[in-house]
């Protein structure tokens, strides 16, 4: 019996670190991989910024990687630094950091091991193309470097409910289709409309369903002034056609007879769904495809939320004359 | 052997609480969502967790069998859940109410509450009130999220929405603090359903368990289960002296010796503690020669 009770608690305590390690995983592997991935490194040097943020996003990525290629051997990078004569510093005629290094490690090659050489040469191109990229950026878009602080975390933004930030946030874009099949996208659909107000609903949440007639009475508000409700209905992301007949069959119950969208759950836009957890969520967006103030979570039939929404709605068409 | 049997109950007794904080972390795996302000979605989601767990906390792992329960017979399409019944009544058997005692994580929270010092209040004389939690297990959790419905069908959690204290605590709580959005859609369902948390809590320190004697719609459950449950309390009549220990200390009310089977004994074990001669014991799997041995000779007597 003493063999079941140490066998049971091992039992126990396997799972329970196991569990632990799960909880973990994700973390360790970031902490460890990321000093010689060539492939992310590359991805990054390819990718093209659309506006500043994204920029600035990039920006601190590759900032944050060139960091990595040093302290994955800081050791060893030690060793150059110290070779380094402080008297008479020069960055180099091309102003890059990466070629400043290589130069280092070409004048000091008696001192490293032919693997060492090896390693310290690899990461001071991959630092130079880094830079490379980091001063193209610069060029281009001048306020990239200082826009977000370090420990800005990415993840809250791109998952749309947290922004707390006074700063504009672009609705992602996308490639939908109505529920009828007829092809939407992004741009077109906010920029045709002086004010839009995208309504994030699914066919089985009550609160959701009993707010379409409202939304209706809204579009039709809105047509006056040039505005539009549109829902996305998350059950339909990527066409699933059983989801968009019970949708369909809700919004004709409903009377709602304003369009309703899909696009791929895998698209930024999709992503941005998935990241909400409070349903109904209303975003009121402006013709320039900015998301005016806080969303509204919570059904729009109280009092309290229509006023709120139509304050939104006001300031996004005065933002869009 | 019995001896040896008594020990692993006792080991079980006695580490009750690690066990209890054990579950709740597992139960709450995701803790950095506390500080993120998500809630995870992932396939953990597809089943329940044993206990009383809000699907909506930052960290929960799985979703909570009875929010599940409501969420599909709230639906239009299905009036009641035989995926969520099957899997309580199979957690049912296994265990019973071992789960309220080991690894219900709002269950700890009030066996926690207790521990405050203050007056302790004995609740022999309100049994009348356990049945109460029958009543809400049935009305708000079965029959209103289906029959009081929408017209294109829909029907509200009920109990998830005017009663539920464990999901203002891990749900509205937290979300609300790092969330603006969710902080400005707090109404009055929240005041009211923190109003039960708060007179919960505080009867918490004044009696054992109150929530879980009187409202819980899941023990409710796993108090039927465990007439059949494969986890017994099982008390030896020739070990035992009848010195009535066993049900003096017991804060559930139970006598242990006349009812092992007891709806509202949540299988703690505090019995097995204090029993001095050994005579109480857990016992797992189905009754043993020597079990079906005690009841013939009750049946001569």
């Amino acid at each position: 019996m003493n063999k079941k009770i140490s066998k049971l608690l091992t039992v126990m305590l396997a799972i329970v670190l196991a569990l632990g390690l799960t909880a973990c995983s994700k973390k360790e592997e970031a902490k460890n991989s990321p000093t010689g991935e060539n492939s992310d490194i590359e991805a990054l040097l390819s990718a093209e910024p659309e506006n500043s943020r994204e920029a600035a996003e990039l920006y601190q990525k590759l900032m944050k990687k060139e960091e990595d290629v040093l302290t994955g051997n800081m050791e060893l990078w030690e060793k150059v630094f110290l070779l380094v004569d402080k008297d008479n510093i020069t960055v180099g005629d091309d102003n890059n950091y990466g070629s400043f290094l290589l130069k280092i490690i070409e004048d000091g090659k008696d001192k490293f091991s032919e693997a060492e050489l090896k390693l310290l040469k690899a990461g001071a191109e991959q630092i130079k193309g880094l830079e490379e990229k980091l001063m193209a950026l610069e060029e281009k878009y001048p306020d990239c470097t200082g826009a977000k602080g370090e420990g800005s975390s990415i993840d809250a933004d791109s998952a749309g409910m947290s922004g707390n930030g006074s700063e504009m946030q672009g609705f992602p874009e996308f490639q939908g289709k109505d529920l009828d099949g007829n092809d939407v996208n992004s741009s077109e659909l906010f920029s045709g409309n002086t004010v839009t107000v995208v309504n994030f609903w699914f066919t089985t949440c009550k609160p959701c369903v009993g707010e379409l007639g409202d939304l209706d009475a809204l579009n039709n508000d809105l047509a006056q002034k040039g505005g539009a409700v549109v829902g996305i209905n998350a059950f339909t992301l990527d066409g699933d056609q059983d989801a968009i007949r019970a949708a369909k069959e809700i919004l004709s119950k409903k009377g709602a007879s304003y369009k309703n969208i899909w696009f791929a759950s895998d698209s930024d836009a999709g992503k941005f769904t998935s990241g909400l957890y409070a349903f109904p969520t209303t975003y009121v967006v402006d013709k320039n495809g900015a998301i005016i103030g806080q969303p509204i979570v919570g059904a729009i039939t109280a009092a309290e939320q229509a006023e709120k929404l139509n304050a939104l709605i006001d300031q996004a068409l005065e933002s869009s004359k | 052997m019995d001896k040896r049997k008594n020990r692993i109950s006792l080991l079980l007794s006695r580490f009750r609480g690690c066990i209890q904080a054990g579950a709740a972390l597992l139960t709450n795996i995701h803790l950095p969502n506390f500080l993120k302000g998500g809630i995870y979605q992932g396939k953990g989601k597809y089943v329940c967790v044993p206990g009383l767990n809000c699907y909506s906390c930052p960290a929960a792992s799985g979703a909570c069998p009875i929010g599940a329960f409501q969420a599909v017979a709230g639906t239009s399409k299905f009036r009641f859940s035989y995926y969520i019944t099957g899997f309580l009544i199979l957690l049912g058997v296994l265990l019973g109410r071992f789960i309220c005692g080991f690894l219900c994580p709002f269950g700890w929270l009030q066996d926690l509450l207790h521990k405050i010092p203050g007056p302790k209040l004995s609740t022999k004389k309100l049994k009348p009130l356990t049945y109460l939690k029958y009543v809400i297990l049935l009305l708000t959790v079965v029959i209103l999220p289906a029959a009081v419905v929408n017209e294109v069908g829909m029907g509200d959690p009920f109990f998830c929405k005017y009663i539920c204290p464990q999901g203002v605590l891990e749900g509205a709580i937290p979300l609300s603090l790092v969330n603006t959005g969710i902080r400005s859609a707090l109404g009055v369902l929240f005041t009211r359903k923190l109003l039960i948390l708060m007179a919960v809590a505080v009867s918490a320190i004044l009696f054992y368990r109150p929530f879980c004697k009187w409202i819980c719609p899941l023990g409710a459950f796993y108090a039927l289960m465990n007439k059949v449950s494969l986890l017994e309390i099982k008390v030896d009549e020739h070990k035992c002296v009848s010195c009535g220990k066993c049900a003096r200390i017991c804060k559930m009310d139970v006598d242990i010796t006349k009812f092992p089977d007891h709806t509202e004994c949540i299988r703690c074990g505090e019995c097995i503690s204090a029993c001095p001669t050994d005579a109480v014991r857990f016992h797992y799997g189905f009754g043993t020669m020597e079990h079906k041995k005690q009841r013939k000779d009750k049946q001569n007597e």
